[in-house]
């Protein structure tokens, strides 16, 4: 029972003494509760029955004194369950991150960014609810069960079947309430988010919806999920509607039948009305922890799943693994020559199996200096081709090789000195602009950070806004439009002047005339370097030394524009499809 | 948020307009005006109240009838006197019982029902508003208003606003039947019970801020968490992993410090409370006392009023919370009214007319429009398309294209000029028929996640699923889909990812076919398909606009040769206007955009 907590408990060392002094804490803190409900009894008995003032105000001052040290302890039960709830949640977080930044594109190619925020946030939010509880309740339920039927025993054992009774019937509609109201829940929450879908889909495609004048349709769609919700929101609501009265009646119906059955044997002289006084108030101290045995059961289980599937990233390997023999190379020396040997890749499956070749048979050869394009159509594998330089994934066959070292033998930390990339995706950071530029080699400074802007053709929208490079960012950079994101990604990858430089798919957003400044750009600036430019647009490459051309994951035909044009149909048919027909291009 | 606005108001200056005016409505004004929203329930509200209140008196007369009961046996009464009160309290436990229940769930009712309209309200609201306020809020910003702060309302509506009633009506109920059933004792009770209660407020004006201060620190964290896991291929990619790992330490510290602390005042106002109520409850149990040895009354008047001091404890301890609830409601509720009194920008004229089509005759007489007055996007914009003509338009990005295109379907009014269809001036006719007749295949291809075929319904309510193949069938999307899973049943996921970008295109043409337009806008976007697709789509897109006026947006010129008018446009301005070659001719903006395509080096030119 509970593995995933055994483990994370075997595992999670760091804050034992918390949990130790919040359960010492814990208690003291019940024993002293149950002493000031056995106070009631001497109050009643010695005091009152006995008309005797001294012990009343006796009793009473000790009750307050008494209250007074419990409520010190229970604060300190609850301060060091926190404490330690929340260093749980601390550790799990920060050593779920640090791993998934450990990974390789391969680990995350499977791990979806939303399912991993997930584990991140409500799982591990889910964990820290269950081992909060736990720590405060868990034991301190049981406990104050056990010990309010030890008193039972002590104090009226002529009326510990009403309290077996009670206990029983409590049990039963706990039972009984509680069944299913998971479920139901979990409806709510599923009912819900299908009204923020529709409500996310609706606005993000607000334009579909004003050309096609379907706003009514839409209010009728969302009316209608609404009031899914709506009947999913109520079938919870009322089952627990019922919580709170039906246990309270139940103490209420258990006092009567303790009057009742109890008075009698006061009556007839065998018991006296202070055991009856305690014992009532035993009886109503009883009904509380099962109540909360019941409500922490659900938390446990959730918390016990959601410790599983952090785990589950916790325990992923990294697929691509730091050679043993790795030697540092000199980055400074390096001259960016690239060959490709008869290399092969395949993207993994769960299981970590090649089902499927993405590339297979590349044998290039590309010097340094170069601008080489490649071009080919959506699933091509020209992403795939160039991520194998900088190591993101390993050749399943075949090798890569930079300056004739084997890729797979070069020190990880070392690629982004030797290789400047522009990822697909343009992601920027929330911070600044300099922290963007900046962000692979904070130690630079501003006359190469504001070179590489000018080579990105960014710098005339910067210098555009009032704090130019200490402007905000904001988060994913949604503050600037998909053209100037793709242009600062590109100050980026160009800022550390690194001998290998790749654009992968940059410059799809940006028109022609901006496009092409800023190839001839990159070409000055960094005329030394190996310069890769991955396109769907036929006029990205155009000017390259070499195009290479891939189709279905191998490469089809390499060559310059002009021997392109004579020797590939491809490369023709592709050429006339987005240029126009080469007959009609004469002016 | 401030500072991502601040930043996308300073970048975009059709942002920097005001934001939703979240105006400083007094807290009582926004309250009341929620309140209206449960009020509309009136009789199911008043018997929540009744119910709520006969459970309350209820609870209060079974603390007495068990002093009773303590009386009788210390008291060594009749045995029948102890099981009709014994009988009493079952009774009175039961129609407890009773009325607590109807009571919490009548107003689950009441609550879920007014949420239901507020959801329904706004969002239709959000609908009919004009595109200009998507423009100037994020979507995130819309987003945020119509869940987290409605949620916030949802935890007023389904758990505060119960908590409230239950928690005054008890204290007043249960001190107003202290002071019948024995002045001193009560008198004890409502000298402590202030403390009681400023214990409460005063732990919850701690948690408050402290809880405020933890949803900060948690959207700071998440935030991170959700950008740089989006992004980790580039934090791998720059070596930068280390550092991002220490960044999220910090966060993450900071958030068990602030979640500590949050929790730990929220979960000290029981103990705390509970020792103001166990002072209260001692002096009770003494004063009691030494009454009950003097014969002032029996001792179970002491036990009732001890049950009393241990009822107040609950209600008492709530209020802070409570206090909180209401503020956060009332936030949230602000923030959802500034929405809902936002006003549509473009309005149908009382007297608008419907658009009667005859051939599709477009006429843009000299027409200005500003986003923000004073700067001008459009200025002395006047062309003419004949009925059928095709019209492309290109010119740098931000040149004003896509404006044009919102002007002629009045998604935004202009500033000066006219703009008329068939000699129908736009501003007087109702914009649905303007939409209606007029197509428009957007350059994002958006589509619903929802089935192929409800995805080609959209465009026209009545289409027939013959209607829909036979249009995907000229758009060339029937062969695809037809491979698909369920064919036309087979369900898109989110923004269709589960297509590819060029299905997904092909299928908005044959969404804009089922709409069968007479008038055709074409924001042609920047494909990322392979020439066999790209032929498709070209095919498609001639097939639909076949002997119609078209517009078409070009970011590729090869697909405006032909057009009968090509406009090129700059900072606003239509520079150029006529055919192909009388533009190369003119050697102008058209010439130069078309040469940036054949590029050629530098040096290769030498």
């Amino acid at each position: 029972m509970y593995e995933n907590f055994r483990r994370l408990l075997v595992i999670y060392r760091g804050a034992r003494s918390p949990f130790v002094i919040s359960q010492v804490f814990l208690v003291v803190s019940v024993l002293l509760n149950l002493a000031i409900v056995a106070l009631n009894g001497t109050l009643v008995n010695e005091g009152v029955q006995q008309g005797n003032i001294q012990v009343v105000i006796g009793t009473a001052i000790w009750m307050i004194g008494l209250t007074l040290v419990q409520t010190v302890f229970a604060l300190g039960n609850t301060f060091f369950a926190v404490l330690f709830a929340e260093g749980t949640a601390n550790f799990l977080r920060t050593s779920t991150y640090r791993k998934v930044q450990m990974l390789s594109f391969g680990n995350l190619d499977r791990f979806r960014t939303s399912d991993l925020l997930v584990r991140l946030t409500s799982d591990i939010n889910n964990v820290k609810l269950a081992v909060l509880y736990a720590v405060m309740l868990l034991f301190q339920a049981p406990f104050m069960i056990v010990a309010a039927v030890l008193m039972a025993i002590v104090l009226l054992p002529s009326m510990l079947w009403l309290m077996v009774v009670i206990m029983a019937i409590v049990s039963l509609v706990l039972v009984l309430l509680l069944r299913g109201v998971q479920q139901m829940f979990l409806d709510r929450q599923n009912a819900l988010d299908g009204v923020n879908n529709v409500l996310q889909e609706a606005l993000a495609g607000v334009r579909v919806v004003k050309a096609f004048v379907r706003e009514r349709f839409e209010m009728e769609r969302f009316a209608s999920t609404t009031s899914t919700w709506f009947d999913a929101a109520l079938r919870p609501a009322y089952r627990i509607a019922l919580f709170v009265p039906s246990l309270q009646a139940l103490v209420y119906i258990g006092t009567a039948a303790l009057y009742y059955f109890g008075g009698q044997t006061v009556l007839a002289g065998t018991t006296n009305l202070g055991e009856i006084v305690v014992f009532s108030n035993v009886l109503s101290m009883v009904v509380v922890p099962m109540a909360m045995l019941a409500f922490i059961v659900p938390f446990l289980e959730s918390g016990e799943a959601s410790v599983g599937r952090v785990f589950e990233v916790l325990d992923e390997q990294p697929e691509i693994v730091e050679p043993e023999d790795a030697k540092p190379i000199d980055v400074s020396t390096l001259r960016g020559r690239i060959v490709f040997e008869n290399a092969a890749f395949g993207y993994r499956d769960g299981t970590g199996e090649v089902a499927k070749l993405a590339l297979q048979g590349i044998s290039l050869t590309i010097e340094p200096g170069q601008t080489v394009g490649f071009l080919g159509a959506t699933g091509s594998g020209k992403s795939t081709l160039v991520n194998l330089i900088p190591r993101f994934y390993d050749v399943v066959e075949g090798r890569v090789m930079i300056d004739g070292v084997d890729v797979r033998a070069i020190p990880r930390r070392q690629f982004d000195q030797i290789v400047g990339v522009a990822l697909q995706e343009a992601v920027l950071f929330s911070g600044t602009v300099r922290g963007n530029v900046l962000f692979g080699r904070p130690d630079l400074d501003d006359d190469v950070m504001v070179a590489a802007a000018h080579a990105a053709d960014a710098a005339s929208f910067i210098e555009r806004i009032p704090e130019q490079y200490d402007a905000p960012v904001a988060r994913r950079g949604t503050n600037f439009s998909g053209g100037q994101r793709q242009r600062l990604s590109i100050a980026r990858a160009l800022a550390a002047h690194p001998p290998i430089v790749i654009l992968d798919d940059s410059t799809s957003a940006l028109d022609m005339a901006t496009e092409a400044r800023v190839q001839a750009a990159v070409e000055e600036l960094l005329a030394s370097s190996t310069k890769l430019y991955v396109a769907q647009r036929i006029s990205t490459v155009l000017t390259a030394d070499q195009i290479v051309l891939l189709d279905a994951g191998r490469q089809v035909a390499v060559g310059n524009h002009t021997e392109l044009l004579e020797n590939s149909p491809l490369y023709r048919e592709i050429y006339e499809s987005q240029l126009g027909k080469i007959e009609e291009q004469s002016l | 948020m401030s500072e991502q606005a601040n930043t996308a108001v300073a970048k975009d200056p059709r942002r920097r307009r005001r934001a939703i005016d979240d105006d400083q409505t007094p807290l009582g004004a926004t309250l009341r005006r929620l309140m209206e929203y449960i009020f509309y329930r009136r009789a199911r509200f008043a018997l929540v109240v009744t119910l709520l209140f006969a459970s309350v008196l209820l609870s209060a007369l079974l603390p007495y009838l068990m002093g009773r009961a303590i009386d009788i046996i210390g008291g060594g009464g009749e045995a029948a006197e102890l099981t009709q009160v014994a009988l009493s309290i079952a009774g009175a436990a039961v129609l407890y019982w009773v009325c607590a229940w109807q009571s919490n769930r009548n107003i689950q009712y009441v609550a879920q029902d007014a949420l239901f309209r507020l959801r329904t309200e706004l969002f239709d609201h959000i609908q009919s508003l004009s595109l200009n306020f998507y423009d100037r809020q994020p979507l995130g910003e819309i987003m945020s208003r119509a869940t987290n702060d409605i949620d916030t309302i949802d935890s007023f509506f389904s758990r505060g606003l119960n908590q409230l009633l239950t928690s005054v009506t008890t204290i007043v109920v249960i001190v107003a039947v202290m002071f019948m059933l024995n002045g001193t004792l009560a008198i004890i009770a409502l000298l402590t019970i202030p403390l009681m209660i400023g214990v409460a407020l005063m732990m919850g004006r701690v948690a408050g801020p402290a809880f405020a201060q933890l949803q900060q620190n948690l959207a700071d964290a998440n935030g991170y968490m959700e950008e740089t896991l989006a992004g980790n291929k580039t934090i791998l990619a720059y070596g930068q992993q280390r550092r991002s790992g220490d960044a999220l330490e910090d966060l993450s510290v900071g958030l068990r410090n602030t979640g500590a602390k949050a929790l730990i005042a929220s979960l000290s106002v029981s103990p705390l409370v509970g020792v103001a109520q166990n002072v209260q409850l001692a002096l009770i149990a003494l004063v009691g006392s030494i009454q009950a040895i003097e014969g002032v009354f029996g001792f179970g008047t002491v036990v009732t009023f001890i049950t009393y001091s241990n009822q107040l404890q609950v209600p008492v301890q709530q209020l802070g919370q409570i206090y909180n609830t209401i503020l956060q409601a009332a936030a949230g509720a602000a923030r959802v009214f500034a929405v809902l009194d936002e006003q549509s920008t473009v309005r149908d004229a009382p007297d608008a007319k419907e658009l009667t089509l005859n051939g599709g005759h477009v006429v843009f007489d000299n027409v200005d429009f500003s986003y923000v007055k004073g700067r001008k996007i459009l200025r002395n914009n006047t062309f003419e398309a004949l009925p059928g003509q095709k019209i492309g338009l290109c010119g740098p990005t931000g040149a004003g294209k896509s404006t044009i295109m919102n002007i002629l379907t009045r998604y935004y009014d202009v500033d000066s000029g006219t703009v008329s269809i068939d000699g129908q001036n736009i501003a007087g006719l109702r914009q649905a028929s303007l939409r209606q007749q007029i197509g428009a295949v957007l350059q994002e291809a958006f589509l619903f996640s929802d089935t192929v075929m409800n995805n080609l319904k959209y465009a026209r309510a009545g289409a027939t699923d013959a209607e829909c193949i036979a249009a995907a069938q000229e758009a060339n999307a029937h062969e695809f889909i037809m491979q698909l899973p369920h064919g036309y049943d087979t369900l898109l996921s989110e923004r269709g990812a589960n297509l590819s970008q060029g299905q997904r295109q092909m299928l908005t043409i044959a969404r804009a076919m089922v709409a069968n337009p007479k008038l055709l806008i074409l924001d042609e976007a920047t494909s990322n398909v392979d020439t066999r697709t790209e032929k498709l789509i070209q095919q498609g897109l001639q097939r639909l606009m076949a002997g119609k006026t078209s517009f078409v947006i070009a970011h590729r010129l090869s697909t405006i040769r032909d057009s009968q008018r090509i406009l090129a446009i700059k900072d606003g301005v239509i520079l150029e206007q006529g055919t192909h070659e009388e533009l190369m001719a003119n050697k102008g903006l058209y010439y130069d955009l078309y040469m940036t395509q054949f590029r050629v080096r530098p040096e290769a030119a030498i």
